[in-house]
């Protein structure tokens, strides 16, 4: 154990080697190798820890966010990039905050001006106060969006800023968000982990708090949807954002959906439910314009909502913001900000952006030429991603137009494309380095404003990201700002939701397509469920650690079973059987992890993961966990080694299942959705019974030493037989036990009467005193099963028969399944996912899109 | 010339279609050379809910809901249009094609503000240094802008082979470029795309051609077709066709429905439906001249 070290010994440390970069602002010293005032606290509350417990505080930062699932997904090359966050925060004096918020209030009306203006009477471009090709040559402006009128000319409700310090410590806007801006979420996120890493300098700090803000926007779309539902639109689980969509549907009350939950009737919006179409006035756009509408706009497949865009111009539903919006994310507008500040709101622009040069413009087209080495060169209608980027990349010029020649080629073709920018030598902040000192680093803020009741508001804290190497964040980190305030600030908690959800305790108003995924999460679960324990049976078995009922069963059964099931394909059996188990022990991994093959264990278990993503918000953290910790297949993978691993491995994920069910069984609320989760449940498990019983029972092995008892193993009957019993096993017997005892929750006939006890009360099934056709296939098997005599089933067996009855009986309990999911399908999912079709005239022959 | 039309696009579908939503583009717009003296959009089976309106470009659009199973759909939009014939242009006297695109940068005002939404880069219509090298090849330095499109127009018909099913919608211009065939739309795409990338303002008409059968056998039903060209903006004298499928001006024979920046702006059914299943869609268009109306 180390000697602690005294105080002053640390603050040298934690300063140690900390030296400001010529030319640039530094945040924490000023220009006398002072610290600045703003800053004295919290190096003095950092010194006090030892280096130690500042690495930890760091790493428990990380394991948080690693908890907590934060990525970020780069939107080029779609791989998850963990989030990262340095605890020691960016601090702001209240006299820079003011400054700053008063230009970017200002910058938004501004913004939200000429959005309002392009999309309607143009006169911006009419009177040359932005040139025409500026907007017209942007992927952005969308013609189809004119003549949506926003209610009060509000088209954009909430915006990001991305700003950065110069070296006289002047702020400048380095590029605005308007589409749907990103990183709120992580910026709440950074606000929970950094309090709780270091609670004492968070709560000695007089900082705003985040809380109020949300409110006061929270109330603004309150106001707005005030009338019908309000939703939060994301493009699904799978999106880079998508957690943060998820936390503002729970913050503000809001279903999280996907296009297919949204659906237009005549001129209006509404969402499918299980009871069927509910109002929807307010939607927060958190998907891509362009993917709004696949009648109007270019939305790739299963994406948007076909009319929205009329149903907007209709006036009939709130979008926010405003599709099309990105128009005025332009680099290239900046160069006319300060003329368009002073025609639209008489003001002088008070936040500046960086010197631009729009090559659309000759004069400025030549400048850039010919100082291309020194200017940032950058695509003027193509966002950067702050998200993904650390600050130095951001700053960067695009690759593709980064040395002369290309960006000869680029301006001949398209020269309005592009823009050349002054670069700014970013201040630099303090950053927390592997070893526990303080080292400068270039940044960028993100600064996040929304519309409020009171007119546009700045949230009173954002986003750093930083560069740099050797950073304990890593060198694309992020940090939390701690927005200092003169005036005493009262604390406000940001965990509990702002509106209370209405109360009630019925969900009929389920999404259809949440329904689906619950449905289809049933499904895969009690697949893995079989599979699982069918997988363990054999393993035990072949490798003559067990043997059912004392006797053992020959290797082409156990194979055939696995065939059945798809574990193992035709020739995979072929070559065990010829080679016996031993021969294919160290293939274990791959054939029950085969990467690509839907019906190995590990296609089971991505099911699960992708359905269980889907419907994240209606489960529990502690079912989340579980389920991430059954599916993480490459792990899985890694560990099956050899036999005895792979049987440990195989417990292990029988002990999860059982957990998660039990989770399951225990703490959902006995809703809809747990009823078609549960219905998804039965209908695997009485297609998995099904399937056993033909392979064992009447296949061509029927009869075999063994069978029976390995049946009642893999039914999980033969303890309860064997306590009943007392004996070997006989047909007549088991079949009971397996098929007609209700009493019995891995039989037949109890899943019949489960599936039979949901549909009776499923809200699209007839209730006018007739069974709909679901309900009355279900009474029909049910009763059917209930009349079954299984002396008479088993006898034809005995005189050597070949149990055509029971085949017979089977194969309707099949079909009636198939039925069964068929209808429900039809009755509650069918009308969720809808396609293109195209009248194309124009002779081309394969259009049909 | 008076001409009747009839256009029917019959979608038939696998399985039962609960609701299908179509954006149609059918009804041709009034302009300088064409009145349009009645325009019908009927659907079987009927639509609960219709609603038209003026796009950004001055098409008649209309969005349409039918609900309730059905396996068939069929639109029919029938429309009597009134063509005359285009004004003679000397397509010599028109400016350099250098001086349009430098007058285009500095005049912003009514038309000329319309114009510069036609000049860059649409959904449909990308264009690269092929496409650029090829307009220049045929826009000489100081070549007259109309004379300029004529000798595009042209060249395309000469150069390029009409066949079908080889391309789709989604048929990028430098592609038809490379390979010289396609078939209407490709060819309007390839020439405003040539066009755009000199600067020069472009944009996609469809519409009908009237065809004729061969002398003594009778008109075949539904063997007309829907047509695209594309038409270039020349100062005063505004926006001049040309159809470089038939190397022609489009005058008596060509009937317009509507233009946009290609043809996602035009396209003239577009569906998004609920069920179906696969689908086959059969488009039969007649284009009939009628008797002159007679009076002044």
């Amino acid at each position: 154990m180390s000697e602690p070290l005294h105080r002053e010994d640390h603050a040298a440390t934690l300063l140690a080697g900390y030296r400001p970069l010529a030319g640039r602002h530094d945040e924490l010293m000023g220009g006398d190798g002072k610290l600045r005032p703003q800053w004295r606290a919290l190096v003095s509350a950092f010194s006090e820890m030892s280096p130690e417990l500042r690495h930890r505080a760091a790493t428990a930062a990380a394991g948080q966010l690693r908890a907590n699932d934060i990525a970020y997904i780069s939107s080029d090359t779609h791989h998850p990039r963990p989030w990262r966050l340095d605890v020691f925060p960016f601090l702001i004096t209240p006299e820079d905050w003011t400054q700053l918020a008063r230009g970017l209030v200002q910058r938004a009306r501004l913004l939200n001006a000429i959005v309002g203006d392009l999309y309607g009477p143009q006169q911006t471009l009419a009177r040359g106060l932005i040139p025409a090709p500026m907007v017209f040559a942007s992927p952005e402006f969308m013609p189809n969006c004119a003549g949506y009128r926003a209610r009060d000319g509000e088209f954009l409700q909430f915006l990001a800023f991305d700003l950065g310090r110069g070296p006289d410590g002047k702020w400048f806007v380095l590029s605005q968000r308007t589409e749907s801006p990103a990183g709120v979420g992580y910026a709440l996120e950074n606000r929970l982990v950094t309090s709780r890493s270091i609670p004492e300098p968070f709560t000695a700090h007089n900082l705003h708090r985040l809380a109020s803000f949300f409110r006061r926007f929270a109330d603004h779309f309150a106001e707005i949807g005030d009338q019908h539902r309000s939703v939060v639109l994301t493009g699904g689980a799978d999106q880079p954002d998508y957690f943060e969509h998820a936390l503002m549907g729970r913050y503000l009350g809001y279903p999280v959906v996907e296009s297919a939950d949204l659906t237009v009737r005549e001129s209006r919006v509404f969402m499918k439910t299980l009871e069927g179409l509910e109002r929807v006035d307010l939607v927060i756009r958190r998907i891509p314009s362009e993917h709004a509408d696949p009648l109007e706009l270019r939305a790739p497949q299963g994406m948007g909502i076909a009319g929205l865009l009329h149903a907007a111009r209709s006036g009939n539903v709130v979008m926010a913001n405003a599709i099309g919006s990105g128009v005025v994310e332009s680099a290239a507008l900046e160069t006319r900000l300060p003329h368009l500040a002073q025609a639209l709101l008489g003001e002088h622009l008070s936040l500046p952006g960086l010197t631009t040069w729009w090559c659309g413009d000759a004069d400025a087209r030549a400048h850039v030429l010919a100082h291309s080495d020194r200017l940032t060169m950058l695509h003027a209608f193509r966002p950067r991603h702050l998200m993904t980027a650390g600050a130095a990349e951001f700053m960067a010029s695009d690759a593709d137009i980064a040395d002369l020649e290309a960006l000869r080629r680029a301006l001949a073709l398209h020269p309005q494309n592009y823009v050349g920018v002054e670069p700014l030598q970013l201040s630099t902040v303090p950053c927390l380095t592997a070893n526990g000192t303080l080292r400068p680093a270039p940044m960028v803020m993100r600064v996040y404003v929304a519309a409020t009741s009171d007119g546009y508001q700045v949230m009173h804290g954002g986003l750093v990201k930083v560069s740099g190497t050797d950073l304990s964040g890593g060198e694309r980190t992020s940090k939390d700002v701690w927005v200092l305030s003169d005036v005493r600030v009262a604390p406000e908690t940001l965990l509990k939701p702002l509106r209370a959800a209405t109360l009630k305790r019925s969900d009929r108003d389920l999404a259809s397509k949440t329904a689906d995924d619950l449905f289809w999460l049933g499904r895969y679960l009690e697949r893995a469920d079989a599979s699982t324990r069918l997988l363990r049976s054999l393993f035990l078995h072949l490798s003559g650690e067990a043997s059912f009922g004392n006797v053992p069963v020959a290797l082409p059964i156990l194979t055939g079973l696995m065939n059945s099931f798809g574990h193992l394909s035709e020739h995979e059996t072929a070559r065990m059987r010829a080679a016996g188990f031993r021969g294919v022990e160290n293939e274990i991994s791959n054939l029950l992890f085969e990467p690509g093959n839907a019906d190995s264990l590990a296609g089971i278990l991505g099911n699960v993961a992708r359905t269980a993503d889907q419907v994240r918000e209606r489960l529990s953290a502690d079912a989340l966990r579980l389920i991430e910790r059954l599916t993480n297949v490459q792990r899985l993978r890694f560990r099956a080694h050899g036999i005895s691993e792979t049987v440990a491995l195989l417990n292990e994920l029988n002990d999860l299942q059982s957990a998660l069910s039990g989770l399951i069984h225990e703490n959902m609320t006995r809703g809809y959705g747990w009823r078609f989760l549960d219905m998804g449940r039965r209908i695997e498990r009485a297609r998995y019974g099904i399937t056993v019983m033909k392979t064992l029972l009447v296949g061509r092995e029927r009869g075999a030493a063994g069978v029976l008892g390995m049946q009642l193993e893999l039914a999980d009957s033969l303890i309860t037989y064997r306590s009943r019993y007392k004996t070997e096993p006989e047909l007549a017997a088991a079949l009971d036990l397996i098929l007609a005892d209700d009493s019995n929750p891995r039989s037949l006939i109890f899943q019949f009467a489960a599936m039979r006890d949901h549909m009776a009360v499923m809200p699209l099934e007839t209730h006018d005193g007739h069974l709909s056709r679901a309900q009355r296939n279900l009474v029909g098997m049910h009763t059917e099963l209930l009349l079954a005599d299984v002396d008479e089933l088993a006898s034809s067996a005995s005189r050597g028969g070949n149990l055509g009855q029971l085949r017979r009986l089977l194969d309707r309990a099949e079909e009636s399944i198939g039925k069964l999911t068929d209808l429900i399908t039809q009755t509650y999912f069918s009308h969720s996912i809808g396609h293109r079709v195209t009248g194309n005239v124009i002779r081309s022959q394969d259009d049909a899109l | 010339m008076l001409y009747e039309v009839r256009h029917e696009t019959r979608f038939q579908y696998e399985w039962p279609v609960a609701i299908s939503h179509q954006l149609l583009k059918l009804r041709p717009r009034r302009c300088t050379r064409q009145n349009v003296l009645e325009t019908a959009v009927t659907l079987s089976p009927q639509p609960g809910f219709q609603r038209d309106w003026l796009d950004y470009f001055g098409n008649v659009v209309e969005f349409v809901t039918v609900q309730g199973s059905h396996s068939e759909l069929v639109v029919t939009s029938t429309s009597q249009v009134e063509v005359i014939a285009a004004s003679a242009v000397m397509l010599e006297m028109s400016p350099p094609w250098e001086d349009v695109v430098a007058q285009l940068g500095t005049h912003l005002q009514g038309e000329w503000l319309g114009a510069n939404g036609f000049r860059f880069e649409s959904p449909f219509i990308r264009f690269d240094p092929t496409i650029q090298a090829f307009a220049r090849e045929i826009f000489t330095p100081g070549r007259p802008v109309l004379d300029g499109a004529r000798a595009l127009t042209a060249h395309i018909h000469r150069n390029f082979s009409y066949q079908g099913g080889v391309t789709d919608i989604y048929t990028p211009a430098s592609e038809v470029l490379r390979d010289r065939r396609g078939v209407c739309q490709d060819f309007a795409h390839l020439a405003i795309a040539a066009l755009r990338s000199l600067g020069l303002p472009a944009r996609y008409v469809s519409g009908y051609l009237v065809t004729h059968p061969p002398p003594g056998k009778p008109k075949l039903q539904g063997a007309d077709e829907s047509h695209a060209w594309f038409s270039v903006w020349c100062p005063e004298l505004g926006w001049v066709d040309f159809d470089p499928t038939n190397n022609l001006m489009p005058s008596l024979e060509h009937i317009t429905v509507g233009w946009g920046r290609d043809y996602g702006d035009v396209s003239p059914v577009n569906g998004f439906i609920f069920g179906g299943g696969h689908h086959q869609v059969a488009v039969a268009v007649d284009v009939h001249p009628l008797p002159e109306r007679m009076g002044p």
